[in-house]
Formats: C-alpha cells, sequence, structure tokens
C-alpha cells in the first residue's frame, strides 16, 4: 500500500516539548518506568523522542511509536511535573500523528474495525449488549428500554460485553428501579463512546460516534446522562463538546456523583455494613476529570463502614494498569502495573477495595487472586454501586 | 564501537540488556541539565559482577563508560560525553539488611533514595540527606555527586552518611572501602575520595549508610521581611544564638513573586525575603529554640514570624518554598539552576550580587535555597531556543562564579562540577591541586575510559 503521508514532524503542542526540564520527577510516578526501569519509556524520555523528531533528528519509527504507546495515559507525570508540562495531551497528539503516518501499533486497526463494524471494542455484534439484563431475576429487557426517559444510563463497552462486570450495570439499574427513577437504557442502540479511538490517535472514526451518541440521547428527550465507566464519563464529559456536531446540552454525570445526588435527596434508604474499605481512584474519574469527593462521600455514608485512604490517594493515586490500550499492547506490563496496585492495597489491610471503574475492578481483581496466598485476608473488590446495593439489601 | 564489543557485551549482561538502537539511546543522553550526549550503546547492569566484567573489557578495549542512575543530576555527570558505553544501574535496587543497633543500612546502588528513608522509619530511624530529587535519584547518584539537601546545616550531606562502599575499579577489580564502624583510621580514607568523584574513579555498586534516630518533635516557622538583608542578618543571628536549625531557607523577592503569580496564595509582592525555619529534636529543645528564632526575627525587623501549630499548617508554610523552582520553571521554557555556595555571613553579597548581574544582562535570576548553609540557587529564567541566549547565559553564570569565589565560596554546593561547571574550575582551584586531581584520576584509571570528559581532566 502507498503510504499518502508521511509525517516527519511533530505538529501539535510542539512548544510545550521544550518546557521539559528532564529532571525526573515524572519516574518517581510514572506506572511504567517503576516496573520497567528503562529510560526509554518514561514521560521525559518519550519527550526527548518527540523533540528529537522535531528537531529532525530523527523521523517517526515503529521502535519510536512502540515507545510512545507503552503508557497507561494515567497522567500521574503531568500532575508531578514542576514546568507544567501537559504530558497526556503531548501524547494524545503524537498519538494523533503517528496514526497520520501510518506507524501505530497493527492491532489497532483490528480494533477500529470491531468498532466500526460491531460499534463496541469486543468480537460480538452490538445486538448483545444488553444481555446482561437477563441476570437479574423478574427483569424484563423492554422494561427498561424506553421511548424516552429522564435518564439514560450509558452502560459502555467493557460493563455491557465483559461478564465479569456484568455486576456493574446491573446493581446500577436495580438502584435506579429502586429509587424509581424514570430511566432508560440504550440497549443495542448504545454505541462506543469512541474513547479507545481517542487514545490510540483516530479522532476522525471518533468523531462518527460522538454525532451518533449525541443524538441517541437526544432522541429519547432525557435531561441527563449516567456513565458507570470513567472513560465514557470523561469522553461524553470532556471530548464531546469538541467532537460532536450537535450541541451537548444534557447533564452528565458520573454514577458516583448520581448516586450521592438520589443519596442526598433520600432516594435510597442504606442498612449497615460492617467493614474496612478503601477507594481506589480510576485515573479517568480522579486525575483526568477532578471527580475525587463524591465517591468517597458515597463510600463513607454507607452506616458501619469503616474508611480508609490508601497511601497513594486522588491526584497521587496509583495507577492499575488498564489505561491507554495497555493490555492489548503489553499485557505483562500491564499485569505487573496491576500487582503492584494490590500490593498497595494489601498493605492497607481493609476488607474491600471500592473502585468507580470495571476495568480497574477487573484488573485489581485479578491481580489480588494472583497474590491470594500472600494476603493475610481475601479482600474484596467492588464498585460502587455494588457496594450501595448491598447496602440498600442490607446484606 | 564495533560490532563484536557489542556481542561481547551481550555475553556478559544478555541479548535485552543491551541496545545500540537510536530511540534507546536518544532517552539515555541527557540529565536535568538537558545538555544531551548520544552513547553507542545502553547497558542495563544487574550485579557487580556484570559490571566487573563489563569495566575489564572496556579497560582493555579502551571504550569510554559511563555510570548512571535516575540522571536526575544538575552538572552531566551521567553524560556519556565520549560515546561509548552508557551502564545503567537502576535495576541493582535491593535493600540487603537494616541493623537498627548499629544504625546501618545496607543497600545496592539503585535504590531510589526515599525508599532509604521509608524503610527505616518503622525503626524511629532516618536517612537525613534529602536531595530535591529524593523521589527519583539513586544512592548511586547521590554518592557520586555527594548530593546535599535541606537539611545540610544541621545534618550534613551524603559524605556524613557513606560508611563503607563496594566499589568497582575502572580496570575491573571490585573492591570494598570504609568500615562498619563510627570511627576508623586504617590507611587512608578512600571511601570520603570515592564519594563526590562524579564517578570518575569507580562504579559503586553497594553502600552501606548511618542512620539517625527521628527526632521527637519539630517546630516550622515562616517570617516575611521587607528587606533582604534583614532577612540574612536573621539568619547569621540565629546561628551566633547557638541555635542550629534543621533547615534555613530564604526566598527572594523575584521567587515570591514568581510563586504568587503560580499559586495565588496571596503573598506580598513587596516582600524583600521569606524565611522558612524548622528547628527539630527533643520538645523541650524544640520550644525554647522556636523562641530564640521568633525573637531573633523580630529584632531583625520580620514584618511577621508565624509558626505552624498543626501539621496542615506546616504544609501550607512549605507549600510556597516546595513550589519555589516549580513556579520559577513556568516563567521561561528554559531553567537553569546553579548551586553557587558561599560562608553564611556573605548570602547578603551573593544575592544582591546576582540581582546586578540580572539587571546588567536583562535576565530574570530567581534565588531560594538553603541560607544556613550559605548553598544559594539563582535560577536563571530564559529560551535557550533564542541563540543569543546561551551566550548571555554564559556570561551571567560566569560572573555569578566569579562573585561567588571572591566571596570565599564555592562553584558547587551540591551539584557537582561535571561538564556544566568543569571550563570555571580554574577559578576555584590552583593549578597544582587540579593536577594532583588528575594524578589521582590516573592512578585509579589509566586508561581514561570510566566517565571520561569530566571536570576536563583528560583535555
Amino acid at each position: 500500500m502507498v503510504k499518502d503521508k508521511q509525517k516527519t514532524k511533530i505538529s501539535l503542542k510542539k512548544d510545550e516539548l521544550f518546557n521539559c526540564s528532564r529532571c525526573g520527577n515524572c519516574l518517581a510516578v510514572c506506572p511504567i518506568y517503576k516496573q520497567e526501569l528503562d529510560e526509554s519509556v518514561t514521560p521525559r524520555g518519550k519527550l526527548s523522542l518527540l523533540e528529537a523528531v522535531d528537531k529532525g533528528v530523527m523521523d517517526f519509527t515503529n521502535r519510536l511509536s512502540d515507545k510512545i504507546y507503552t503508557c497507561t495515559m494515567c497522567n500521574s507525570c503531568t500532575v508531578e511535573c514542576p514546568s507544567g508540562v501537559a504530558l497526556k495531551e503531548i501524547f494524545e497528539a503524537a498519538r494523533l500523528d503517528l496514526v497520520d503516518s501510518h506507524r501505530y501499533p497493527e492491532i489497532l486497526d483490528m480494533l477500529k474495525k470491531r468498532i466500526a463494524e460491531g460499534h463496541n471494542v469486543t468480537f460480538d455484534t452490538n445486538e448483545g449488549r444488553a444481555d446482561w439484563v437477563k441476570q437479574i431475576p423478574g427483569a424484563k429487557l423492554e422494561d427498561m428500554i424506553k421511548d424516552s426517559a429522564e435518564v439514560v444510563y450509558f452502560a459502555g463497552c467493557v460493563s455491557s460485553f465483559s461478564p465479569r462486570t456484568f455486576s456493574i450495570p446491573r446493581s446500577i439499574v436495580q438502584l435506579l428501579d429502586q429509587a424509581d427513577i424514570d430511566f432508560t437504557l440504550l440497549g443495542d442502540q448504545e454505541w462506543c463512546c469512541g474513547f479507545p479511538l481517542l487514545s490510540s490517535g483516530m479522532e476522525e472514526e471518533a468523531k462518527k460516534l460522538a454525532d451518533y451518541n449525541v443524538a441517541k440521547i437526544k432522541e429519547k428527550k432525557a435531561k441527563m446522562l449516567i456513565t458507570s465507566c470513567p472513560s465514557c464519563y470523561h469522553t461524553w464529559k470532556h471530548t464531546y463538546a469538541r467532537l460532536s456536531t450537535e450541541a451537548v446540552d444534557f447533564e452528565i454525570l458520573h454514577i458516583s456523583q448520581y448516586l450521592l445526588k438520589i443519596l442526598k435527596e433520600g432516594k435510597l434508604s442504606l442498612n449497615p455494613l460492617h467493614m474496612t474499605v478503601t477507594y481506589h481512584d480510576p485515573c479517568d474519574l480522579g486525575r483526568n476529570s477532578d471527580v475525587y469527593e463524591e465517591p468517597r462521600e458515597v463510600i463513607q455514608s454507607v452506616p458501619g463502614i469503616q474508611y480508609v485512604e490508601l497511601e497513594k490517594n486522588r491526584a497521587q493515586a496509583n495507577c492499575c494498569g488498564g489505561g491507554g490500550n495497555l493490555e492489548s499492547l503489553d499485557a505483562d506490563l500491564a499485569a505487573s502495573i496491576a500487582l503492584a496496585k494490590a500490593a498497595e492495597i494489601a498493605d492497607a489491610n481493609v476488607d474491600a477495595v471500592i473502585s468507580a471503574c470495571q476495568q480497574c475492578e477487573r484488573t485489581i481483581g485479578t491481580a489480588l487472586k494472583k497474590k491470594k496466598k500472600e494476603l493475610k485476608k481475601k479482600i474484596k473488590v467492588w464498585d460502587i454501586s455494588e457496594l450501595v446495593l448491598k447496602s440498600v439489601q442490607g446484606k | 564501537m564495533k560490532e563484536k564489543h557489542i556481542e561481547k557485551l551481550k555475553e556478559i549482561v544478555g541479548q535485552k540488556a543491551v541496545t545500540t538502537e537510536v530511540e534507546d539511546r536518544i532517552t539515555y543522553s541527557f540529565d536535568s541539565t538537558r545538555l544531551e550526549y548520544l552513547p553507542d550503546a545502553v547497558v542495563q547492569a544487574k550485579n557487580t559482577q556484570q559490571i566487573s566484567e563489563i569495566l575489564t573489557f572496556a579497560n582493555e578495549e579502551n571504550i569510554p563508560v559511563t555510570p548512571r542512575g535516575a540522571a536526575t543530576g544538575l552538572s552531566g555527570g551521567c553524560l556519556a560525553v565520549k560515546g561509548g558505553i552508557l551502564l545503567n544501574t537502576v535495576h541493582m535496587n535491593k535493600i540487603l539488611d537494616i541493623n537498627p543497633i548499629d544504625l546501618l543500612i545496607d543497600v545496592e546502588a539503585g535504590v531510589i533514595t526515599e525508599e532509604v528513608d521509608k524503610s527505616v522509619s518503622s525503626y524511629g530511624l532516618f536517612y537525613p540527606p534529602d536531595p530535591g530529587s529524593l523521589k527519583s535519584s539513586t544512592i548511586g547518584g547521590n554518592i557520586a555527586e555527594n548530593a546535599g539537601g535541606l537539611r545540610g546545616l544541621k545534618y550534613g550531606v551524603t559524605e556524613d552518611y557513606v560508611n563503607g562502599m563496594e566499589v568497582v575499579l575502572p580496570t575491573g577489580e571490585i573492591i570494598e572501602l570504609g568500615t562498619r564502624t563510627v570511627k576508623g583510621v586504617t590507611g587512608y580514607n578512600l571511601n570520603s575520595l570515592m564519594v563526590g568523584s562524579e564517578g570518575t574513579l569507580g562504579i559503586v555498586t553497594k553502600a552501606t549508610l548511618s542512620l539517625l534516630p527521628k527526632p521527637a518533635a519539630r517546630a516550622s516557622l515562616l517570617a516575611l521581611f521587607d528587606q533582604l538583608t534583614h532577612a540574612a542578618q536573621t539568619v547569621a543571628d540565629i546561628v551566633s544564638e547557638g541555635v542550629i536549625t534543621s533547615t534555613l531557607e530564604i526566598v527572594d523577592n523575584v521567587t515570591i513573586n514568581a510563586i504568587e503569580d503560580y499559586l495565588k496564595i496571596g503573598l506580598d509582592r513587596n516582600i524583600g525575603a521569606m524565611l522558612l525555619i524548622e528547628v527539630d529534636g527533643h520538645q523541650g529543645a524544640v520550644d525554647v529554640e522556636a523562641e530564640i528564632v521568633k525573637k531573633v526575627a523580630a529584632k531583625n525587623k520580620a514584618i511577621s514570624c508565624k509558626m505552624a501549630t498543626s501539621a496542615k499548617e506546616r504544609d501550607a508554610l512549605w507549600a510556597a518554598r516546595r513550589a519555589a523552582l516549580s513556579s520559577l520553571a513556568r516563567v521561561k521554557p528554559s531553567t537553569i539552576l546553579e548551586d553557587a555556595t558561599v560562608p553564611r555571613s556573605k548570602i547578603v553579597q551573593l544575592v544582591e550580587a546576582v540581582n546586578d548581574i540580572a539587571q546588567k544582562y536583562d535576565m530574570p535570576i530567581g534565588t531560594f535555597g538553603h541560607a544556613g548553609d550559605g548553598n544559594l540557587h539563582p535560577t536563571l529564567l530564559t529560551d535557550l531556543r533564542i541563540p543569543e541566549e546561551e551566550e548571555k547565559v554564559e556570561k551571567v553564570i560566569q560572573e555569578i562564579f566569579e562573585v561567588t569565589v571572591k566571596l570565599g565560596g564555592t562553584l558547587s554546593g551540591e551539584h557537582g562540577i561535571g561538564i556544566s561547571k568543569a571550563k570555571y574550575l580554574s577559578l576555584e582551584i590552583s593549578p597544582e591541586v587540579f593536577d594532583l586531581m588528575k594524578k589521582v584520576k590516573r592512578t585509579f584509571d589509566p586508561n581514561n575510559i570510566l566517565n571520561p570528559g569530566k571536570m576536563y581532566f583528560d583535555d
């Protein structure tokens, strides 16, 4: 195939490249560096490569591309950077350039194809998107898909197709029912939000999805959209305004924010749960969307709960390894980052770790299982919606 | 380097631990000076034996070897100025032993500075050296550069805590230096010679570090002054009153304005200087010393002198000082951090001279740093992409160093000479001393293969 254009220069954010002083503060927080101890994949190392391209020292190469994509996009580096370099934005821009110059991991083409054909990130067709509803005793899908409703629950691809995380959407619709909320699902009419494409550098493809999804919400005449996936939330809340042709004129809340709202309105009554729990801040909810306090308030509103913080929390929270498509590019590296996270959780000596992300729940759950023999006691991994449902049901 | 050299390296450390790809070499070409020198090969060493074999081989074949830790250095110490092998030591990162009776910890060279302190905390102990990069930097790098930190006045610097070490000589021999005792006068003190030798005499692979009991209490105070001279006089008076504070930090007006621009915490932009002071020890002593500090500040016309009454307040007091470098770094794209150091009594003269130089060359310079030990950080703010700026920076630095030496000071308090300050060495060191240093270097490294190009010993 003839490559139509080969980029040799950084087109975006190039002015920011020079602001990095190479101080190395980012090394202390980068989950990739902590595992690999290799400068070629550190935040400042990546910037040095992009600067070399910008100066014309070298062109984009596959090896350079691999290094840029070896990143969970957790954004810890930006928080730590004394010079205020917006590293994640630079890496997103670099990925756009790499896609433009046809230097990107082949596996992403498959992702693009799957989303274009099946409208979701899995190999399944979109018809099965709401199959998880069948797991709720007595629930009927047709009751949950209305022509119009106040609230649309956008379940997201992973929770909709990965059986291990079905418990999240299941808990959420049960809670919404319990609170008597006028809500609807989109069922097989829900398409991927576009986040995996955006973080891969494939913005054009993501725009189509934004237009489609925004139109679907408008059809339902909804005042509010809620998501349980932090990446969907981040995309809807912070990227769709730029991507979508139509205005996004409805409210967008993450489930942790929505649960706090309906708890404050007295729409759910909570029973005591006697256990010690901690909270893991998902990168796309915390650092990347600035939602830190609502999940904590929800957890601490459950009577009987002893709440402790992880050593690194809020903006300093350690990534679980599940982001940036790293899992599909380097599964071993992603798994070792998850193990480090699991060790931090084990040190907190808790009965359960609560997260607010299906991806974090999956990676942390797997890592804790691997560490089972070293653990003093079993640590449960629950989504915030699962915790609240257990409290509501009193079990 | 030839193909056979690369093959030999792969034989020693394994295929995956050697790379000659440009994408890797670029990322090992820099440190915090932002200078760049491409090595020919990057090698990830896993143990002392491998380093010994590499040095033996490199010495035979005359290949330059540059050791590297986390590359947070500010003088170019880990840059492969003459190409050759860049030897990464960060994989050797085990804590080997903690002995709370002897107050010693044994670590491999790649252990991160902060990890040393964290690992002994549960024993009620601490490791005092606290360089600004302690969350990333390695003990090996700290020893090579004799890293300092904020607590120098009371607790000294890295060299005061290195009891002993395992070193690989440039000719490949593995030797042990120092003792596990408090005292020790057997032969020349080569252990101390190695500290601060900037990786030119040997590669430190293990270290025995001494520890101290954690102070039971501490108090933090923030004093504001109209005039810099009043702040500096306070520094001098605190010490003459017999109080050795654990930290005594000064922040000048340029830096205060940069901090206010960045954090917007309501600092008065007209303040001449502020001092951040911490005393530690047993509660009784801390109370007495904090009182003395307050009195001295008042005597020297401090606008205010506040003491933190909670951990939260202490963090708030420290927020401004912690943000000093970040704030300055945001003013201009390039930040050049110097560490000119003068006797405590000459701080005012140095800061005033730096301000004059800044005006003369129309280059903003913020100054902050460890006033208690005379170690200041004049920070040049510029944009090195503009061609003329580089020349201007050189002139500014030359003048700062000239005045520093004239005041009885030293070119570098804690960053080292490396390559960034090598050409100024003759301002401070006589030809006789320089020659002696060169002889020491040749004795250790007859073929000049280890970290060549540093301190201009080989030119």
